[in-house]
């Protein structure tokens, strides 16, 4: 009864947070104009844009335009494209593998790496190689992705010959993006698995486990890690909500046919519908991986309750 | 054992991976856009792709000459109705056969006002088809049109096949392309690439290229590498401050093709003080070293320019660069009655060749004749909306490319009311509508140099110059670039 009242509480929280950010990205396109001047040639006479303008519904008062898009919204229809001429939602439907492909590869390699080098650091903690960690990771976090990103399409495709230089096909394109784009939160996970770590690694119960004799590695992975876990599962969480909903430079750089290049695109080329269907669907990502994240708390660590 | 075999795995993948080069007989072409949809006749983004599957009634040459394409020969009946005789024997790639009901059905679909078509204006002067024959198409005009031959050399024009678009319909058209043109249709993965054939039954010759991969590469970094690689042949839109590793490859060449991009401009809205002084708009005119510029920022990758029509239009007047002149400058401020200069805010926009540190140096120059610029840069998506309304000074690119036709150069941008026009100067209002009216060439040309002596005297806006249009290619790959900014892989030889 409580796990049902939480949910319903959750998805209730949930669905005002999407009606407040699609108000939001609505609003915020029309204070910027509107897109029949970009829409139309150059040529275009004041009468021919204006013609456009009306037949697109650009000329309704803005309150009934939201209405209209609220309503269709409900129904999952999310427009259609100004540019492509498609609906919007089969636009995101496309790109959404090539997304999430880069998504999930790059964040389980950081985070595989992360750990590793999060746990090494905290219980090597203040040694060299804990500071050496530590330097590499405030770098990764430091370091913008595009420079990152040309970078690695300098070394690896231009001077070593080794890698596409961009573009989507085999594995081989897939390696340059996801190291862009995971290297921030290979950085990211590292520093918080260390902090985690050493605050855990000073509790009683670990002190308890220790004097009872029981193996330093079995406390790390039993004791330790399990419930240093729960701030890094949070950020995870929210890393992998925000990379579903394109990862912006990244796919432009490497020219990855992903969320992100089309939401760069339509925003542009002021193609509102698709730009409202991608901060929809990143909204809806993020409430709902919110909710898987706190249903993993739970899995973790039964003291919290629902 | 377990070891090694770890170590001969990790070595098989550092080995470098043959990235896929194209063969002799294919071309793959880098571009910075992606395509959206390939109808010509409802366009919105450059007819790059779409020009190699269809083709135009009327063609250019390499010299931008006006040539027979799909009709063989036109001329003006009357003042208001211009006459086309088809090509016999043309077949779109799915076989049916290009007539003048084709032409019809072409055109009908674009001026027809519910279509919305988006490139309407370019063939806004037509008024009806009229089949006379097969062979036989009468095009009526709402006035007298002399660029309608021009306006038929290009999108929307290009022919479609009536039977095949009715029955598919307009939105699997526009993403399964037929036409009459050197290349067919075989494949469009969005954000990825377009692949051509060559049409063997072509009624110009088979092409030489067989397989055509146009691939989009957004980033302009990227997209010099991919061609540095050899992952593709033929790069459009090389960034000014990269280009030198284009041309210092030795497998790679630099395109410039002077006259092939825009004319920069900064665009004065007249209606604001002190704008409106013809004095003030001569003293901003000449206070720009506009070959400093070109030389130091833009490392000669543009040429300073006088009037705004481009130098390969019908009607360019090779008029004089306004000379750097800061002392006359001033003086003509204090004609004007601001001794002191005055403050302004002028805006700008990332779009074309280091827009940003352009502006940057013109501010500066405005300042030493005591003109304060508040300067404003925005995004282009921003940008649009603003200019040409608030301004007062805004940058801006206008080209002629697509029509070659010193019309498009001007009118847009000089007349009073049209929606990028910032300036109001009746005897040049006059002058512009003239222009339009007349059908003799000669008598036009003339008209088009009253316009551009009268710009240049009265400054309507302050013309900079005019980009060149930046290529890359192999050197295996012959491709010369036009100033009409085309792609003709036809013409394309690869060794």
């Amino acid at each position: 009864m409580k796990t049902l009242s939480f949910i319903t509480g959750r998805a209730l929280q949930g669905l005002v947070v999407m009606f407040g950010v699609s108000a939001i990205v609505f609003f915020a396109l029309f204070l910027t104009g509107d897109p029949a001047a970009l829409m139309m040639p150059p040529e275009a006479t004041r009468e021919e844009i204006e013609a456009f303008r009306q037949a697109m519904g650009f000329n309704d008062p803005i309150w009934v335009q939201y209405g209209r898009f609220l309503a269709s919204a409900v129904t999952g229809e999310l427009g259609m494209s100004l540019r492509f001429q498609r609906p919007a939602l089969d636009l995101l439907i496309e790109r959404l593998p090539a997304t999430a492909l880069l998504a999930m590869t790059a964040l389980v390699w950081s985070s595989l790496l992360g750990f590793l080098l999060g746990t090494i650091a905290a219980v090597r903690k203040n040694s060299a190689i804990d500071f050496a960690i530590r330097v590499i990771s405030l770098l990764g976090q430091a370091i913008p992705v595009f420079w990152l990103a040309l970078l690695l399409i300098i070394f690896f495709s231009l001077k070593m010959r080794w890698l596409p230089s961009s573009g989507i096909g085999s594995v081989w394109h897939l390696i340059m993006p996801s190291i862009a784009l995971g290297a921030y939160y290979l950085s990211a996970i590292t520093r918080l698995v260390r902090a985690s770590l050493i605050e855990v690694l000073g509790e009683n119960y670990i002190r308890t486990a220790r004097a009872k004799g029981i193996s330093s590695w079995r406390i790390i992975v039993h004791h330790a890690l399990r419930n240093a876990l729960i701030p890094v599962i949070t950020v995870q969480g929210m890393y992998f909500a925000s990379l579903l909903g394109g990862a912006l430079v990244t796919e432009i750089i490497f020219a990855w046919p992903g969320i992100g290049r089309l939401a760069v695109e339509a925003i542009q080329n002021r193609d509102f519908p698709v730009v409202q269907a991608v901060v929809l669907f990143a909204a809806a990502v993020f409430v709902i991986v919110n909710f898987l994240v706190d249903l993993a708390y739970v899995w973790l660590n039964p003291r919290i309750r629902l | 054992m377990k070891r090694l075999a770890a170590i001969a795995l990790a070595a098989s993948m550092l080995l470098p991976i043959s990235t896929a080069i194209a063969s002799a007989a294919d071309i793959v072409v880098g571009r910075g856009a992606s395509t959206t949809a390939m109808d010509p006749g409802f366009l919105k983004e450059s007819a790059t792709i779409v020009d190699n599957i269809f083709d135009t009634l009327v063609m250019r040459d390499k010299e931008m000459k006006l040539v027979p394409g799909l009709a063989t020969s036109w001329k003006a009946i009357d003042d208001t109705t211009w006459e086309f005789k088809l090509r016999d024997g043309v077949k779109f790639h799915n076989g049916e056969a290009m007539d003048a009901e084709a032409v019809k059905f072409t055109i009908d679909r674009v001026i027809d006002p519910a279509a919305k078509s988006p490139t309407v204006s370019y063939i806004r002067t037509v008024e009806s088809v009229e089949v006379v024959d097969p062979l036989t198409v009468r095009i009526k005009t709402k006035g007298a049109d002399p660029l309608l031959p021009t306006r038929m050399s290009r999108y929307p024009a290009y022919i479609v096949p009536p039977k095949y678009v009715k029955e598919v319909g307009n939105d699997v058209f526009a993403r399964k392309p037929v036409g009459t043109g050197p290349y067919k249709f075989v494949e469009f993965v969005p954000d990825q690439h377009v692949i051509l054939e060559a049409n063997k039954d072509y009624w110009r010759g088979a092409p030489s290229i067989d397989k055509v991969t146009w691939r989009a590469i957004p980033d302009g970094t990227a997209r010099i590498t991919a061609l540095l690689t050899g992952e593709v042949d033929l790069i459009e839109n090389v960034p000014v401050d990269i280009a030198p590793m284009v041309k210092d490859s030795p497998d790679t060449d630099l395109v410039q093709v002077k006259n092939g991009g825009l004319t920069i401009y900064l665009g004065l809205v007249m209606s604001e003080k002190p704008l409106d002084n013809v004095k003030v708009r001569q003293a901003l005119n000449m206070a720009i070293d506009r070959q400093s510029i070109v030389t130091n920022i833009l490392q000669g990758m543009a040429s300073p320019r006088g009037t705004q029509v481009g130098a390969a239009d019908f009607g360019y007047k090779d008029l004089p660069v306004t000379a750097y002149d800061p002392a006359k400058a001033k003086a003509l401020l204090a004609e004007a009655g601001l001794p002191n200069g005055f403050s302004i805010k002028m805006q700008s926009t990332h779009r074309y060749m280091k827009d940003s540190e352009v502006a940057q140096a013109i501010a500066q120059q405005f300042g030493d004749i005591g003109v304060k610029i508040d300067q404003e840069v925005l995004d282009w998506s921003v940008y649009t909306q603003q200019v040409p309304r608030k301004g007062p000074i805004f940058m801006l690119g206008w080209g002629s490319t697509q029509t070659l036709d010193a019309d498009a150069a001007v009118y847009a941008i000089f007349k009073t009311g049209e929606p990028y026009s910032t300036a109001s100067i009746p005897e040049l209002d006059k002058l512009l509508d003239e222009s339009r009216s007349i059908v003799d060439p000669a008598k036009r040309e003339a008209v088009l140099a009253q316009i551009q002596d009268l710009a240049a005297e009265q400054v309507p806006v302050i013309p900079l110059y005019q980009e060149d249009a930046l290529y890359g290619k192999a050197k295996s790959v012959t491709f010369e670039g036009r100033p009409d900014a085309r792609i003709p892989i036809f013409d394309i030889k690869k060794q």
